[in-house]
């Protein structure tokens, strides 16, 4: 009986095989900051990199490239979208667990998600063909005539409303992502343990004050992460606000003005950069972008598994 | 020496949505003042017939009441009854403790703030009072503006105790509220019961027989939804008149 | 008694203004399911699929390089993401369970399954495009797949976790080396759900169209040469809507409209497979 224990080694061969294919997650990103880095340092050698995000310059012609426009607008139109998708979100997320009957719970739940799954082109698409004459015939003047005149208010909504601007990017970027923050809403609801609910009736909450002082809270964490999840995506999205926001290099006050975000800019002008340091000024905004946005994603990740631990006690 | 009825539960059935007949022509009285135990083997409808007294069934659809469950002269179970109302007077104890996610003062002034009561010096009185009623102020009274998950399973559950006790209930519901935790903290929430009885009028679940025989004054037998004995404690552990009461008692089964 | 029924109005009040909230939501994206609908359907005709892209002007032009272009480049992507994704998730959930490199790594992952697409597709371009000298097929995919191997590779951990540690004891007691139990007891476990997660990833990358702007790029004529740019259904609707002519709109909304029944279909399935799979 030969009892030498060896190592099996097929065993050996498939877990070195599949320690490579994960370990090429690591690759990707270092490999991804790797070329952003060289691919940019023309530019980062030329510009600096507090020049680089406050100048507004992007002039090809004279080869002086500046990220602040499109740092605005990539900043501008995620803080509104997010402020036009958060109470949504959390509206649908709150009526699905507590408002809504039994029967119509299962199937709402699968429509958010299912919304979800739906490409950020087709949101784009719909935006420039429907949305956006909307703004433009309606929405817009609107909001001219009356927000409009409100003083320092008023600033935000100057100019000519033709609905190509930060204004319907930001409501379809807005739009866009509330599928995905009601549904990891919903889900950090539904992780509320019942007998704390309970407890809260059992002293004579109403169903509101149960909401609020207790599933609320409770959820807080989760919730947080999913808005913060949702930050991150809304940062990197092209296609969303590619067809209405006119790429136009300028920061402005006005909401109803065209403007440019890092996304936008890449997508319209990669392919015609001719010279290395335009190219490279390119590369060096993705490479902004990238940073922040890997940033933002990595906070999320940490309240959410922060969120997880507290519901292990 | 039995005291006044403060809750008399007559001909009470309950269906659960689907019409699952869970509890069958239940009939009996809870004294004032005392501990009444309901016993019985899993599935037996204890639980289902403690939510009946604070309506939680109410909380989950097509839950059915029939019959009366009279309190201080009033059927709880009728639709004009404000049950937010009720559940100031009939309160709970959960199996788990259930500390709300917020500090250990504001936990038990939930309740009262839900009430009105806003005078900072009104609800510290209170939260004092309760927390020593419910035997465990000495080992919070330093840490009131601590989050309530910082403290030991047992001291949450006394925390859930003085919560309830917090809003003036004059009957005190309690479900398994020992199950979870471990014999020390165990000893002194029985312990804690059989003190306020002298004030609020307790029913307590248990699948502990031992715990039912020490606390209780009453206890009652469940099987299978219906109510086989109803009696003095040392009656239904010494002397059981019917057979089933008997056999469980005696661990024929469980 | 005045207080608590001022309560139980606001609670009322509180929930209606939710269900306003949410209706208000619900319709907006009601509305542009309907649109893509409306126009898609509307738009829908045979030449789409049979005719490749007319000469401006020209009528009876069709999108089919680009279905055909599409279809290949989510092939080639699907065949080089997913076994990535799936061997990879295979060493965190067994090979490296609980170990620190696992946590690590699968925290990555979950970063990365959300980052900016078109930085993915500037990152292939300076591996790929530039040093070749022109746009590829091949580029696309490897765009693609980068963005499915995250994706994959979280969806094969958590299905392979879901399976107890029990089952593969049993299959150690019988002296079975572990890649064995992986390979013939833990995946036949996972199989669904790893499938499953598979579908739902094709469906992500088929909707995107900023990882293949500058690596497969377009083409105006048939191709299946994966060596040379490539015509995808994204980046053709991108280019469409944004043009000037009526005919090109109405091909934009008809090849948005099949992405998205592709889409919604590959997801239901993926749904129906876990309820059938699960329905004990």
């Amino acid at each position: 009986m030969n009892f030498l224990k060896r190592k099996n080694p097929v065993d050996l061969t498939f877990s070195f095989i599949t320690g490579i294919a994960s370990v090429s997650v690591i690759i990707i990103v270092i490999g991804i900051l790797y070329v952003l880095f060289s691919e940019s340092s023309l530019s980062i050698e030329r510009f600096g990199l507090l020049k680089f995000i406050t100048s507004v310059e992007w002039d090809p012609v004279r080869e002086s490239f500046g990220g602040a426009a499109a740092l605005y607008g990539t900043l501008v139109t995620t803080a509104l979208a997010l402020i036009i998708a958060i109470p949504v979100a959390i509206g649908i997320a709150i009526f699905v667990t507590e408002v809504a009957p039994n029967f119509l719970k299962g199937p709402i739940g699968i429509a958010i998600e299912l919304l979800a799954a739906i490409p950020s082109i087709i949101y784009g698409m719909w935006g420039l063909f429907t949305l956006a004459p909307i703004m433009a015939r309606y929405v817009e003047p609107f909001l001219q005539r009356t927000i409009g005149k409100v003083p320092l208010v008023g600033i935000l909504f100057e100019g000519t409303p033709l609905g190509i601007d930060l204004l319907t990017a930001s409501t379809i970027l807005g739009i866009m992502i509330i599928p995905f923050t009601a549904s990891i809403s919903r889900e950090a609801f539904n992780l509320t343990p019942s007998v704390v609910k309970e407890s809260a009736y059992a002293i004579g909450a109403t169903k509101w004050e149960v909401v609020k002082d207790i599933v609320l809270p409770y959820s807080k964490l989760g919730v947080f992460g999913g808005i913060v999840i949702s930050l991150g995506r809304a940062l990197g999205e092209t296609m969303a606000v590619a067809f209405v926001l006119g790429n136009n290099n300028q920061i402005t006050s006005s909401l109803l003005d065209a403007a440019a975000t890092v996304t936008v800019k890449l997508a319209n002008e990669f392919t015609e950069a001719d010279k290395d340091v335009y190219l490279s000024s390119l590369y060096y905004l993705a490479l902004l972008l990238f940073i922040m946005s890997f940033i933002v994603l990595a906070i999320a990740k940490f309240l959410i598994l922060k969120a997880e631990r507290r519901y292990q006690r | 020496m039995t005291g006044s009825i403060e809750i008399d539960v007559k001909g009470l059935d309950f269906y659960y949505a689907g019409n699952i007949h869970a509890l069958k022509r239940i009939n009996f009285p809870i004294y004032k003042n005392s501990v009444t135990a309901l016993i019985g083997p899993s599935g037996c409808g204890k639980t289902t017939l403690l939510r009946c007294f604070n309506r939680m069934h109410d909380l989950y659809p097509n839950n059915r009441y029939e019959g009366e469950i009279i309190f201080q002269g009033t059927n709880v179970l009728s639709r004009d009854i404000d049950v937010i109302d009720l559940r100031s007077r009939i309160g709970m104890v959960f199996q788990k403790p259930t500390p709300f996610p917020m500090t250990i003062f504001d936990n038990i002034a939930y309740g009262l703030r839900l009430r009105g009561m806003r005078k900072r010096a009104e609800l510290s009185e209170t939260v004092e009072r309760v927390l020593k009623r419910a035997a465990v102020w000495d080992e919070v009274k330093d840490k009131l503006n601590v989050s309530a998950y910082e403290l030991s399973g047992g001291q949450q559950q006394r925390l859930c105790i003085a919560r309830a006790l917090a809003v003036k209930p004059e009957v005190l519901l309690f479900d398994e509220p020992t199950s979870a935790l471990d014999p020390i903290s165990t000893a002194k929430i029985e312990e804690l019961a059989i003190n306020l009885k002298k004030e609020i009028t307790i029913i307590i679940v248990t699948h502990n027989m031992q715990q039912a025989a020490r606390m209780s004054d009453w206890t009652g037998f469940m099987m299978l939804g219906e109510l086989i004995e109803f009696g003095r404690t040392d009656k239904i552990f010494t002397n059981p008149s019917e057979k089933l009461t008997e056999e469980y008692i005696t661990g024929r089964f469980g | 008694m005045r207080r608590e029924r001022l309560r139980v109005i606001q609670s009322r009040i509180a929930f209606v203004m939710s269900t306003l909230t949410a209706l208000f939501g619900i319709f907006w994206l009601l509305f542009i399911i309907g649109d893509v609908l409306i126009h898609g359907i509307g738009a829908l005709n045979i030449n789409l699929f049979i005719n490749d892209p007319a000469p401006v002007g020209v009528e009876g032009g069709g999108l089919r390089n680009a279905f055909v272009g599409h279809l290949l480049i989510t092939i080639f992507a699907t065949l080089m993401g997913v076994p990535i994704g799936v061997l990879g998730g295979t060493f965190l959930a067994e090979y490296a369970r609980d170990r620190g490199i696992s946590r690590f790594i699968s925290v990555l992952s979950d970063i990365m399954v959300s980052v900016p697409a078109i930085v993915v597709g500037t990152f292939v371009y300076a591996l790929l495009v530039k040093p070749l000298g022109h746009f590829s097929g091949w580029a696309g995919s490897v765009a693609l797949a980068i963005i499915m191997i995250p994706v994959v590779l979280r969806t094969t951990e958590n299905m392979l976790s879901l399976v107890p540690w029990t089952v593969r004891e049993a299959a150690f007691a019988l002296g079975a080396p572990y890649y064995k139990v992986i390979i013939q007891v833990v995946y036949r476990g996972a199989a669904t759900g790893i499938f499953t997660g598979i579908l739902l990833s094709i469906a992500r990358v088929t909707g995107e169209a900023a990882p293949l702007l500058f690596t497969s790029f377009n083409n105006a004529f048939f191709s299946i040469n994966m060596k040379e740019p490539i015509a995808s259904l994204t980046v053709s609707i991108f280019q469409y809507a944004m043009g000037p002519y009526d005919s090109w709109h109405a091909q934009a909304w008809a090849a948005a409209f099949m992405i998205t029944l592709f889409i919604l279909v590959i997801t239901i399935l993926g749904r129906l497979i876990i309820k059938w799979r699960y329905r004990r």
